[in-house]
């Protein structure tokens, strides 16, 4: 059979040149619709902020919008100083959220000769009534830290505001140093 | 809160205008070349690769050479839907069809081309011409009434009959 004694008719190249631009156009759709897709971000306010607590210690900053707090804290040499509540974690929102302290930096680094001019560094969550929830240790052994574990989720419930308190103690005839920590607080 | 067009949007519509043309072209074998509808296929499918392209270096092209490439690739169709209906008058001395083409083909495409590209400065903020839109709006109505006037033409229909 000789391929060109096929007749191709008018309506089946017709036919051919449809479903080819059916293709060609659903698939420029295809692209484009995944050009035009774009994730809506909303800017809101966090829900669980840190309030300065009636224990805000000097030299303290709270973020603008509270979602962060710098506390420049104290350790004595041989005795233990107690921030009672240096700042709260309060939920403004309506439902109850899940909150935990999760250790990110230390300064000064292992090994240097600072770190051992500290004892510990004690971060408690108490609730509204005083009642902790959940400790954050920083000790040290020799030149090293023994950083905090990260803490369990603990349920902050809506609009209460839980107490962070805070223990420092320095060694007996510790030098006049500083330590920088980096906690992060994971809300979900 | 109103989308944003993309400069793609003119990629797109000038591809469907190139498959738009391969099927007419396609039902009117009698009086344009033979290959014209597969030319006008590959033509659509450029357009498939500029949305491609697009894609992938979105975060490297700014919008201003996207829009760019998108506008003369809309041009390039534009072009060709003119030149087609240049070449039915002036080249086959068909007028029927070409004033056809020009009614349902030509006008229509140079219309939703400019009401896109219209669009597409507007939302961008660009300074166009106020009175633009009114002045397409009366165009627009002017050229249906025309059309409306040729297309049921009794003439036509027996010119169209007679063949």
């Amino acid at each position: 059979m000789n391929i060109k004694s096929i007749k191709i008719t008018k309506s089946m190249k017709f036919l051919v040149l449809l479903l080819l631009s059916l293709i060609v156009g659903m698939a420029n759709a295809a692209i484009f619709y995944s050009l035009t897709v774009q994730p809506a971000v909303a800017i809101t306010g966090a829900k669980v902020v840190f309030v300065s607590g009636n224990d805000f210690p000097t030299g303290s900053s709270l973020g603008s919008n509270s979602t962060w707090v710098s506390l420049a804290l104290k350790a004595y040499p041989n005795v233990t100083l107690t921030y009672e509540q240096p700042v709260n974690i309060s939920n403004t929102d309506t439902a109850n959220h899940n909150f935990r302290l999760r250790h990110v930096t230390i300064t000064p680094a292992n090994g240097q000769p600072q770190v051992g001019n500290y004892t510990s560094i004690s971060f408690v969550v108490q609730n509204t009534a005083g009642v902790a929830q959940g400790s954050f240790n920083y000790t040290t052994t020799g030149l090293n830290w023994n950083t905090a574990s990260t803490m369990s989720y603990m349920t902050l419930p809506a609009s209460a505001s839980w107490i962070i308190y805070v223990e420092t103690k320095a060694v007996a005839g510790a030098n006049d140093v500083t330590a920088d920590i980096q906690i992060a607080v994971d809300v979900v | 809160m109103a989308s944003i067009l993309l400069p793609e949007l003119f990629a797109m519509l000038s591809s469907d205008l190139f498959l738009l043309l391969s099927l007419l072209t396609c039902l009117l074998d009698d009086k344009v070349p033979k290959a014209l509808p597969y030319v006008f296929q590959i033509a659509a499918l450029s357009g498939f690769g500029h949305l491609s392209i697009s894609k992938m270096f979105l975060g490297d092209f700014d919008e201003a050479m996207r829009f760019w490439y998108n506008v003369f690739y809309l041009g390039v169709a534009l072009a060709t839907v003119v030149a087609v209906n240049i070449y039915l008058a002036m080249i086959r001395k068909d007028w029927t069809v070409a004033k056809l083409w020009s009614a349902t083909v030509t006008f229509p495409t140079m219309l939703i081309s400019l009401v896109s590209t219209y669009s597409y400065g507007y939302l961008q903020g660009a300074t166009l011409p106020p009175l633009l839109m009114p002045i397409l709006i009366v165009f627009s109505l002017t050229m249906l009434t025309v059309t409306m006037g040729v297309l049921l033409s009794p003439r036509i229909f027996g010119k169209s009959r007679r063949r």
